[in-house]
C-alpha cells in the first residue's frame, strides 16, 4: 500500500491543482471575458488557500492576506479589466493562434518539467506540503506558455496576472512567515500593475485601433 | 445465499434495473426541463413491444448483423461478475478479470454494436459507429491513466480493491490523486453514455449523434437488444464510478439475502443521485461541435495525467 498523505496536506494539493486546472481552463477560453472569469476563479482558490493555511496552521496575519487577496483579485481586478474592455469595444474572439488540444499536451510536459524540477529540491515548508510549492512551479511555467500562445494583449496581461497567483501558492508555502504589511504591499502592487496594463492597453487600441501582439509588433520607430 | 447466487444476483439486478435507471433519468430531465416526461417505466414498455415486433434485416447484410447485437448484449451481461456491484467482498467470478479486463469486455461490446451498424449498409449507423469508434480512442489515454492512478494508490488494478481502500480511511478519499482520477473518470463517463456536452441522447438530427445513431436499421428484437445494452452499460458505468470511486458504501459484507437486499435498494438510490446530477448538467450546458468534443477529452486526459504525475511528486 502506498503512502497516504495527511488530509490538510491532500486538500491543500487538491486546491493548487485547482489553481493549474484554472490556468489550463485558459487555454480553452476563446474569448477575454471567459478568461478573465476563470481568473477570478483561481483566485478565489488562492484565497480558500490562504484562509485553510491560516485556520490549520494558526498563522492569522494569512487570514487579512486571504480576504485582501479575494476582494483585490476576484473581484475588483476582472471587475477593472472587463468594465474597461466593454468600454473600449474591441473584437474580443479569437486570441489563440494554437489549437487547444496540442497547447493542452504542451501544457502538460511542461507543467511536468516544472513539477519534477521543483519537486527534486525537496524543499520543506513547516505549513504546507512540498508538492504544492512544485504544483506551483508549474502553474508558473504554464502560465508562460499561455503568454506565449496567445496573440491578444489583453490576453496576455490576464496571463501575468494569473502567473501572479501561482508565483502567491509559492509563497504561501515558502514566505508564509512574511510580515504582514509587506505582503499586503506585494498584492497591492498587483492592483498597481493592473492599472498601469489596463492605460497601456487603452492608449494602444486608442493609438493603432488594434489589441494584436502580431500586428503591434510590426511597429517600431 | 452462495456466493454464486450473489453473482447472479448482481447480473440480474444491472439486466432489470438498467431500464428503470434511464427511465427514472429521463423523467428527471423531463422535470427540469418542465414537462411532465414519459413514466419512469416507459423502457420496459418500449422493449416488451419491440420484443414482439418481427426482425428485418436490410438486403445484403450477412449473419453478422443478427449476431453482432446478440455479442455485445452478452459483454454487457459479463461485465457485472467483475465489479462490485452488490458485494464489498470479491466474489468467486470477480478475480476473473480486473479493471483492464473489465475494460476489455466493454469495448468488446462497442466493438460488436460498430460492427452491427457497419453491416447495415445504412449511412447513418455507419456515421455513428465511425465518430463513435474515433471519439472512443480518444477516450482510451485517459482511461488508461486513470488505471495507471487505480494502480498505483492500491498496487493492484482490481476494483474491488480500490473501493476496500477508498472506504479505508477519510485520508484516501481526499488525497489529490483519487480526487483527479475519479474527476477524470466522471468525464469519461459522461463521454461514454452519451451525454452533453457530447452528445444529446433525446435529439432527433442525425448529423449531431454519436452512439444514438448506431442502432438505426436494426428493429425488433435485435433493436431491444441494442437499447436494453446501451442502458445496461450506462448503469455499469454508474455502478463503477459509484461502487468503485465515490461512495463505495452500504454494499453487502456478507452473502445474507437481508444484506443483499439492502445492498440493491443502496445501489439503485446512489444511481439515481448519480443520475440527477447527469440530467441537471444536461440542462445546464450546450452540446459542443462535434469538432471541439477533442477539447472536453484533452481535459479529461489533463486531469487523470494531472493525477498520475501528482502522486509521482509525492503529494498525492
Amino acid at each position: 500500500m502506498a503512502h497516504v498523505p495527511t488530509v490538510f496536506d491532500s486538500v491543500a494539493n487538491v486546491i493548487a491543482v485547482g489553481v493549474l486546472l484554472a490556468e489550463f481552463g485558459m487555454f480553452r477560453a476563446s474569448m477575454v471575458d471567459s478568461q478573465l472569469r476563470l481568473y477570478a476563479v483561481q483566485s478565489w482558490l488562492v484565497a480558500a488557500l490562504a484562509a485553510v493555511v491560516a485556520a490549520t496552521r494558526h498563522v492569522p496575519s494569512l487570514y487579512a492576506l486571504a480576504i485582501v487577496s479575494a476582494v483585490l483579485k476576484a473581484i475588483v481586478v476582472p471587475w477593472i479589466m472587463l468594465r474597461f474592455l466593454h468600454r473600449a469595444d474591441v473584437d474580443l474572439a479569437r486570441i489563440s493562434k494554437v489549437r487547444v488540444s496540442s497547447i493542452v499536451l504542451t501544457g502538460i510536459a511542461v507543467a511536468a518539467i516544472g513539477f519534477f524540477a521543483i519537486g527534486s529540491l525537496r524543499i520543506q515548508s513547516p505549513v504546507l506540503p512540498s508538492a504544492a510549492l512544485a504544483i506551483a512551479a508549474g502553474e508558473v511555467l504554464v502560465a508562460f506558455l499561455l503568454i506565449i500562445a496567445r496573440t491578444d494583449i489583453v490576453s496576455q496581461a490576464v496571463g501575468i496576472f494569473s502567473l501572479e497567483n501561482g508565483v502567491f501558492v509559492a509563497s504561501l508555502v515558502l514566505a508564509w512567515g512574511l510580515p504582514i504589511l509587506l505582503a499586503l504591499a506585494l498584492v497591492f502592487d498587483l492592483l498597481v500593475a493592473v492599472l498601469v496594463f489596463a492605460i497601456v492597453i487603452r492608449s494602444l487600441h486608442h493609438q493603432e485601433d488594434t489589441l494584436s501582439a502580431e500586428v503591434l509588433d510590426r511597429l517600431k520607430g | 445465499m452462495s456466493p454464486a447466487a450473489v453473482n447472479a444476483v448482481q447480473v440480474l439486478t444491472i439486466a432489470l434495473g438498467a431500464p428503470f435507471v434511464s427511465g427514472a433519468v429521463a423523467r428527471m430531465e423531463a422535470v427540469i426541463q418542465g414537462r411532465h416526461g414519459p413514466r419512469i417505466l416507459q423502457p420496459y414498455h418500449d422493449l416488451a413491444k419491440l420484443f414482439r415486433k418481427e426482425t428485418l434485416a436490410p438486403r445484403g447484410s450477412t449473419w453478422v448483423f443478427v449476431w453482432a447485437p446478440l455479442g455485445a448484449f452478452t459483454a454487457y451481461l459479463v461485465v457485472p461478475l467483475l465489479i462490485p456491484v452488490l458485494t464489498s467482498y470479491p466474489l468467486p467470478l470477480g478475480y476473473m478479470g480486473d479493471i483492464i479486463g473489465g475494460g476489455f469486455v466493454l469495448a468488446l461490446a462497442g466493438f460488436c454494436v460498430a460492427l452491427a451498424a457497419a453491416e447495415s449498409g445504412g449511412p447513418y449507423a455507419q456515421l455513428g459507429s465511425s465518430r463513435a469508434m474515433t471519439f472512443g480512442a480518444l477516450v482510451e489515454p485517459s482511461i488508461l491513466f486513470i488505471v495507471f492512478t487505480v494502480g498505483l494508490i492500491t498496487s493492484t488494478d482490481l476494483p474491488y480493491a480500490l473501493a476496500a481502500t477508498v472506504r479505508s480511511s477519510f485520508g484516501e478519499i481526499v488525497r489529490p490523486a483519487h480526487v483527479l482520477a475519479a474527476a477524470a473518470f466522471f468525464m469519461v463517463v459522461l463521454a461514454d453514455t452519451g451525454r452533453i456536452p457530447v452528445e444529446t441522447h433525446t435529439g432527433t438530427l442525425e448529423f449531431g449523434m454519436i452512439d444514438e445513431a448506431r442502432a438505426f436499421e436494426h428493429s425488433g428484437p435485435l433493436f431491444a437488444l441494442m437499447k436494453w445494452g446501451s442502458a445496461m452499460k450506462q448503469f455499469i458505468l454508474y455502478t463503477i464510478f459509484v461502487n468503485v470511486f465515490i461512495a463505495p458504501w452500504g454494499l453487502a459484507s456478507s452473502g445474507a439475502p437481508q444484506s443483499v437486499a439492502l445492498a440493491i435498494a443502496a445501489l439503485f438510490l446512489k444511481a439515481l443521485a448519480l443520475g440527477a446530477v447527469f440530467a441537471i448538467l444536461d440542462n445546464s450546458f450546450a452540446k459542443l461541435r462535434l469538432f471541439k468534443i477533442t477539447d472536453f477529452m484533452a481535459a479529461a486526459f489533463l486531469i487523470a495525467v494531472m493525477a498520475v504525475l501528482i502522486f509521482y511528486l509525492g503529494g498525492g
